[in-house]
């Protein structure tokens, strides 16, 4: 960590998978970070994570120039409560609002990770155990299919390859039957919880491994700087179970 | 010159996103901007809410409304001395997102957090029209989710518990009588309206929980889940015979019974607290029946009734700025940035 004097922050927030927070200079490298690996609670965590970030990066609100929010997929109240304290800090400070997939974060994790280490300004730094520490094998992979947990013995998924320093989805995001995404991944690198999940499924798979928010920063970062369009917008994936009502009871038998 | 502390307040316990902004005054609170949401529309076709469709509406909706709500006010963010938000009880997935939200503006605006009952919102809610409350009153909170009686000695630090409904809202059996004679979701309006075309005394619903014997433990209780199943074993009957229903007075007889008990109970409990001015609040207080016989019965027994206009009378976000307001006035600690949100939140717990 470094200090700076006069403040410039990225935010970054993911719930996919644990509740994550990053702070990052406008060059991606961290300031500070927290990570609870909880799938609960995200209502009570992420606020104050986020003012311990700052606090830690001796900054206030007022130094951040964006915020970056996971956009999942994942389950679906820790994904909202992500994406709408992303939206209102970035609201409150009148700063551009970035959303990014978790499962490009993961993709980028293997797929950048070894061109970041070379590379004097590099959009994936492997500064986390978690983002690439056990993945020394992956490193010359061309694709890579990114599986995460799903529930009810369903994964999300999708398959990336590398193109102009960035990570490119070739295929998905979806979600469905392990065995289902696994036809998908014939040539490719398969990492993710989900995979780790389903071992008979994907035996091959690497991990287990959880998005980085600086990861997704550094990914809004690059694609900000490249005029792309980054909408904050949740990937349910899914619609909402509901419960059509019953037609009308009799009280009498 | 500063001004008096503009308070923030965020709704999101059920199907409406209401934001809002009340300016705490030493002497009176005035709302001074609001905007709702509402997703009742995507509930209908099912015959409920929906927490999962209401959750991802109010994700959509809450920088809209704030934004609507803020230039309502003529304000922005920068201008707001604190937040409100309600806290609980309310469906889960909907609280998250108003909590995350608020706590969320909390921290980038550097201003203190209130998690607030949504159940008081509607008693607080009268402050914002007949001025700050006396020191003692009574409040009938009813609506769809919520059915209570509340002695409030002062509306931040001393709401009680008196009483509330042992099954059914007030709104829920509404919404159920309507669903039996065959009308549109949400039932309570249209058997309203259905109502005004009725006898009320055509048929003799039972009352729930006013027998003499009911009195020790239950006197300020409700009870409307057998007045509901009366409904339908009287429809059915009718049915049966192969006799046409005559809905309307079916609807009045009903919308009667549950006005009755209401005013009845909130009254008699008025006499027994020596309190002699009522706050009516919450969706089911639009209620024309509720509102013509507590005016009528509040007028007869000496009691004040404040009631507020239809407009506060679904969830809407001025409400909880209105107790924010009042948490802010009294000086309140505030809540903690780890302020969970609580499903079934006391209700003698206003703030967090």
């Amino acid at each position: 960590m470094r200090g700076t004097l006069s403040g410039v922050a990225v935010l970054a927030i993911d719930t996919s998978a644990a509740v994550a927070v990053s702070l990052c200079d406008d060059d991606g490298a961290l300031l500070a970070a927290r990570r609870v690996d909880s799938q609960r609670e995200h209502a009570e965590l992420l606020a104050p994570m986020v003012r311990d970030v700052l606090a830690e990066a001796g900054l206030a609100p007022a130094d951040l120039v964006a915020v970056v929010a996971g956009t999942g997929p994942a389950p679906f109240t820790g994904l909202r409560a992500g994406l709408v304290t992303a939206r209102m800090i970035a609201l409150a400070r009148e700063v551009p609002l970035h959303g990014v997939s978790a499962l490009d974060a993961l993709a980028a994790q293997v797929l950048l990770a070894d061109d970041a280490a070379s590379a004097s300004r590099g959009a994936v730094p492997a500064d986390d155990a978690a983002s690439g520490g056990d993945l020394a094998g992956a490193g010359r992979a061309s694709e890579v299919l990114v599986v995460t947990d799903a529930r009810r013995r369903e994964v999300y998924a999708a398959r990336f390859r590398v193109a102009d320093g960035d990570v490119v989805a070739v295929a998905g995001p979806f979600v469905d039957k392990p065995d289902v995404v696994a036809e998908r991944a014939a040539g490719a690198v398969v990492v993710g919880a989900g995979a780790a999940l389903y071992p008979e499924v994907f035996p091959e798979a690497r991990g287990p491994l959880v998005p980085d928010p600086a990861v997704l920063a550094r990914l809004a970062i690059t694609r900000a700087s490249r005029g792309a369009d980054q909408p904050a917008e949740p990937l349910y994936l899914r619609r909402p179970d509901v419960t059509p009502a019953a037609g009308r009871k009799r009280a009498t038998a | 010159m500063t001004s008096a502390p503009l308070v923030l307040g965020i709704e999101t316990s059920c199907d409406e996103t209401g934001v809002a902004l009340v300016r705490a005054h030493p002497d009176r609170s005035e709302l001074v901007g609001e905007a709702v949401a509402s997703s009742v529309d995507e509930h209908a076709r099912f015959g409920g809410i929906i927490p999962e469709i209401a959750s991802r509406a109010h994700l959509e909706a809450m920088g809209p409304t704030l934004r609507r709500a803020l230039e309502d006010a003529g304000a922005s963010l920068e201008d707001v001395d604190a937040i409100a938000v309600t806290a609980g009880p309310g469906l889960v997935g909907p609280l998250t997102v108003g909590a995350s939200a608020a706590k969320a503006l909390a921290v980038a605006l550097d201003v203190p957090l209130y998690g607030v009952n949504h159940v008081i919102g509607p008693a607080a809610v009268g402050e914002l029209v007949h001025g700050l409350f006396p020191v003692r009153l009574m409040a009938l909170v009813v609506s769809g989710g919520h059915t209570t009686l509340l002695r409030v000695e002062d509306v931040v630090t001393g709401v009680t518990e008196l009483g509330s409904t042992l099954d059914d809202a007030a709104g829920e059996a509404f919404d159920k009588v309507g669903r039996l004679l065959g009308l549109p979701y949400p039932g309570g309006p249209h058997v309203d309206r259905l109502a005004r075309e009725g006898d009320p005394r055509a048929i003799r619903f039972p009352r729930g929980l006013t027998a003499a014997k009911d009195q020790e433990r239950h006197a300020y209780d409700f009870s409307f889940s057998g007045l509901k199943t009366a409904v339908a074993r009287w429809v059915e009957a009718r049915e049966d015979a192969g006799e046409e229903v005559p809905l309307a007075d079916v609807a009045a007889s009903f919308a009667d019974a549950v006005a009755d008990v209401l005013v009845a109970k909130t009254i008699a409990a008025c006499e027994r607290e020596g309190i002699d001015t009522l706050v009516v609040g919450g969706g089911f207080s639009a209620n024309s029946q509720l509102r013509e016989l507590a005016a009528e019965r509040c007028a007869a027994a000496g009691v004040t009734l404040r009631i507020p206009p239809l407009r506060f009378c679904t969830d809407n976000g001025a409400m909880i700025a209105a107790l924010g307001a009042a948490a802010v006035r009294r000086g309140v600690a505030p809540s903690p940035l780890e302020l969970p949100v609580d499903s079934s939140m006391p209700l003698e717990l206003v703030t967090l």
